[in-house]
């Protein structure tokens, strides 16, 4: 905010602070929601919330270019399509077929205390999580252009390596989508099945 | 490769073409008609609110309640009152109720009323406060004499043959056609009723003063002009008058 | 006189009315807020201190002030552009009864939606429900804002909004709106409202590749994110907008012109330039071809994006009652139909700053020109530097620069938005097959081929 001396000041002594407890009180209750919500859709919904409140928190972090990206890919673009796959499923159905959950509970609950654990720890300990200071002091601008510098300097094994995972599992899906041609009917199917034996004749008789 | 940037081409040709078209017309004066402002012009085929014609030359009522529309209404909304008169032992028309609620404007019942006195209008404009308004009774739906004049020339109509009548009372009939005066139908003899028909439509004007004998006196000349000129116009002459013959016969009493 | 004349005419005086009305207002509310309320607050002898931050506070609000006055005005205003300009398209009169000539029908419209009772179905999910409208039209209260400092020229006021990261917070905010769509249609409780949905989400997803392409090709073009640098650029004449290769043929023009006027030693330098480039004029050419195909990916990306036809299958009248806002009525359906307009002029601003040159003139001198002699008038005013004189309230109205790039993107903005209606009047909805077949199979990979065609073109300039 250039040309607003004071109010960056004022709003940096007062407001920042304000803001992150306001974004922490609106993501913790969408997190909950998505993880204990009934209905799966609604927490499908609640997800892209609280991907919204955490590109907020980039934000605060002064990390534009990061809140806009987690916004467009996660918050849009990927629970988006999570959530319409969802929509196509049948909730009841799946519900009717699956096991009881009340059995995952006990090894639920130490994972979720050992992935806590882990954070915890790796975050006291602030010399083996180095945080680098003087990034943030660069301007928004220099920010950006030093992201895409070091993705395709630096780090450009890593981007190109994700891409490549990318790139397999959109073939995957490709693959799983076309995996057999849909057989509509019984005529279709005969239709089908005397046009492949008439190719394995001509082939025979190619052989022949 | 190069055919699919032909067909990009073309396809955009053909976009640009469409654009173009509507580009061009536009701004041309509008062909918007403003309803209540001014009347749209319409068609004489065109199905409006359901009306009963009467002779535009000598204004009886032109339904002979044969209860033919009544019998073909898909929807069941006419209903015709009608009892034999007493005295001369023909059927006499009562009331006739059309609901116009529940009429679809198919035109079925005026394609085969044998007198043509049922018509489409072009009037449309009927909406009102309760269902029960849009019931019209005889006196709503019969229309004056100028009215079914317009309506049979709009809708190239032959105007019926008159009627002819032992003791003629036009003035009353024509003043009060909710009373129901319908005369009986006295069939003329076969050949004289194309002619008959054709003649009135030509000597529209003349013929409305005159009683009803005149107009039969002029058949002879008539009949040649008839057969020279309007043949199409007596082919659908011819079948109305005797099929009106045929619904009458059961109740001829005299004659 | 001529009907074309005369209709044509009437559609004009109906056009030039209304947005006198909307950026009068938008004007004013900027003024008022940005530069009147402060100096009223300086002078009214506050503690410095809070004064100022008091009037920052102001000056720094004055964008959203803008927004928010100009959306719902111009959602009015576009709405009955597009009833009268289809109207014209398909000789018809439009809407002519409200008010003058038909001017006020969508003043009456918004006041009867506002007006209805808001109903929510049975079984529908009350809550996000009520958050879809809302979902679907904040981002576009958000998104505009830094298109704000390149349609006003970087007016100081606007200076804060101009991000840099500029047009990729644009699009992200702008790729928001289907969340509301798929929320909207899913808690409505009906087949029509979750089938739209779904349709636009598709289409939305689909289209917004290439959509984004182009305008990572213009990016790429400019070395920048940054809108306002990105419309300056553009700045010099129509050449140089990005629609025609963003400055790549005016070498070869200056120097036709320099060998038309017989200067030499400037011919003799840019013949120089070029036996470094031996390939130029021909990777020119070819580049200024790649915008403009571009500039037609961006326009359908755009139409998808907006549900406008050829591409409005979410809310296919035929087939779907209305799409994904079925069940909605009252406000909500007015915050639909609001956000719905305003997108579609968005995404037309979009295209005037990254394509059609911002807010310049198409021709040279033309805004310098302008510039100076509206300059000029306003320095002969008596008494200009004393606060709250006439001269004052007119100098701080009136800035010369503002003005100019003000008229020009309007200008191109609406144009952009008559086409749009011109090939609602003409072209029919697509199927959803053809749809998606001509989004993944066609402009994808056209616009993934230019993309790389232009990377390399740009180094052969
Ligand atoms: S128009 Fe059709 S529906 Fe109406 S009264 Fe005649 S036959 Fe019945
Ligand atoms: S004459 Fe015509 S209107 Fe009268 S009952 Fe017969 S069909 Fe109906």
């Amino acid at each position: 905010m250039e040309g607003f001396p004071q109010l960056t000041t004022w709003a940096q002594a007062n407001v920042e602070q304000a803001v992150f407890y306001l974004l922490a009180v609106i993501a913790i209750p969408l997190a909950y929601g998505v993880v204990c919500d009934r209905n799966i859709i609604r927490s499908g919904f609640l997800l892209i919330g609280v991907f919204s409140t955490i590109a907020g928190l980039f934000i605060l972090l002064s990390a534009q270019f990061l809140a806009l990206a987690q916004i467009m890919i996660y918050g849009v673009g990927i629970t988006l399509v999570v959530v319409i796959a969802l929509m196509l499923t049948n909730p009841k159905a799946e519900k009717e077929s699956m096991p009881a959950l009340s059995i995952h509970k006990g090894p639920a609950i130490f994972v979720a205390c050992f992935l806590f654990m882990c954070v915890y720890l790796a975050l006291r300990s602030a010399e083996n999580w180095p945080v680098k200071t003087d990034v943030a002091a660069l301007s928004a601008a220099e920010n950006l252009s030093r992201i895409g510098q070091s993705l395709l300097t630096n780090y450009s094994f890593h981007f190109e390596f994700a891409s490549i995972l990318l790139l397999a599992a959109l073939i995957g899906a490709v693959m799983l989508a076309k995996a057999e041609p849909a057989v509509h009917d019984l005529n279709e199917l005969s239709a089908n099945e005397d046009k492949l034996k008439s190719s394995e004749r001509a082939d025979d008789v190619v052989k022949v | 490769m190069f055919g699919l940037v032909g067909r990009a081409v073309e396809s955009l040709y053909y976009v640009c073409v469409g654009l173009w078209t509507v580009a061009k017309h536009t701004g041309r004066a509008p062909i918007t008609k403003e309803f209540p402002d001014t009347m749209p012009d319409l068609p004489g085929a065109f199905r409006g609110r359901l009306a009963l014609a009467v002779n535009p030359e000598t204004s009886e009522h032109l339904c002979i309640s044969c209860r033919q529309c009544e019998r073909v209404c898909p929807d069941k909304c006419i209903d015709i009152t009608a009892h034999k008169s007493p005295e001369t032992g023909k059927l006499e028309l009562i009331d006739f109720k059309i609901d116009h609620g529940l009429c679809m404007f198919c035109g079925l019942c005026t394609e085969v009323c044998p007198t043509t006195c049922i018509i489409n209008t072009n009037d449309f404009e009927m909406s009102d406060y309760s269902r029960e308004a849009l019931i019209y009774d005889l006196k709503k739906l019969t229309l004056t004499q100028d009215e079914s004049a317009h309506y049979f020339s709009k809708k190239y109509l032959p105007i019926p043959k008159p009627k002819p009548k032992p003791a003629p009372k036009p003035a009353a009939a024509a003043a009060k056609p909710a009373d129901g005066v319908a005369a009986p139908a006295k069939p003329a003899p076969p050949a004289a009723k194309p002619a008959e028909g054709a003649a009135a439509a030509k000597s529209a004007p003349a013929a409305t003063d005159k009683p009803a004998g005149d107009a039969a006196a002029t058949k002879p000349t008539a009949e040649k002009k008839a057969d020279d000129s309007k043949d199409s116009e007596k082919e659908k002459a011819a079948p109305e008058p005797s099929a009106a013959e045929g619904k009458a016969e059961p109740d001829k009493t005299e004659g | 006189m001529n009907p074309a004349v005369f209709e044509i005419g009437k559609f004009a005086r109906l056009t030039v009315i209304w947005l006198s009305i909307i950026f009068g207002a938008v004007w004013a509310a900027c003024w008022a807020v940005g530069v009147f309320a402060p100096a009223l607050i300086n002078a009214s002898g506050m503690p410095t201190e809070t004064a100022s931050l008091a009037s920052e506070v102001l000056r720094a609000l004055v964008p959203v002030v803008a927004v928010a006055v100009f959306i719902p005005i111009n959602a009015m205003f576009m709405v009955l552009c597009e009833r009268r300009a289809l109207a014209l398209f398909t000789v018809r009169k439009g809407p002519n009864r409200v008010g003058p000539d038909g001017l006020l029908q969508t003043a009456a419209d918004a006041v009867k939606l506002l007006f209805k009772e808001d109903i929510t179905p049975h079984g529908a999910d009350a809550v996000m429900f009520t958050a879809a409208p809302i979902i679907f039209f904040a981002p576009s209260i958000i998104g505009v804002l830094p298109l704000l400092a390149a349609a006003s020229g970087n007016h100081e006021l606007f200076r804060s909004v101009n991000l840099p990261t500029g047009i990729f917070y644009v699009l992200a905010i702008a790729s928001i709106p289907v969340v509301g769509i798929v929320m909207g249609g899913w808690a409505s409780n009906n087949k029509y409202s979750l089938v739209g949905a779904l349709r636009s989400a598709a289409q939305a997803i689909s289209y917004e590749i290439p959509l984004v392409l182009s305008i990572v090709a213009v990016c790429l073009m400019a070395g920048t994110l940054d809108v306002v640098k990105i419309a300056d650029q553009q700045k010099d004449s129509l050449l140089s907008w990005n629609i025609f290769g963003g400055g790549a043929l005016l070498p070869y023009v200056n120097l036709v012109v320099a060998g038309l006027q017989g200067n030499n030693e400037q011919v003799q330098a840019i013949m120089q330039h070029f036996q470094a480039q031996p390939l130029g004029p021909f990777a020119a050419v070819l580049m200024v071809v790649c915008c403009i195909i571009f500039f037609g990916i961006y326009i359908t990306g755009a139409c998808a994006e907006v549900n406008r036809i050829p591409f409005d299958l979410p809310e296919a009248e035929s087939e779907l009652v209305s799409g994904y806002n079925t069940e909605y009525s009252g406000i909500k359906f007015a915050i639909f139909f609001l956000a719905e307009f305003t997108n579609l002029f968005v995404v037309c601003s979009i295209a005037s700053i990254m394509f059609l040159g911002g807010g310049h003139a198409p021709l040279p001198g033309l805004e310098q020109g302008f510039t100076e002699m509206l300059g000029g008038i306003l320095k002969q005013l008596p008494g200009s530097k004393e606060i709250f004189s006439p001269g004052w309230l007119i100098n701080s109205l009136v800035n010369p620069s503002t003005v100019s790039q003000a008229f020009w993107i309007i200008l191109k903005t609406y144009s952009l938005v008559i086409f749009a209606i011109l090939i609602r009047a003409t072209l029919p909805r697509f199927r959803i097959d053809q749809l998606m077949a001509f989004g993944w199979k066609r402009l994808i990979p056209l616009s993934l081929i230019l993309l790389i065609a232009l990377t390399y073109l740009r180094e052969l300039v």
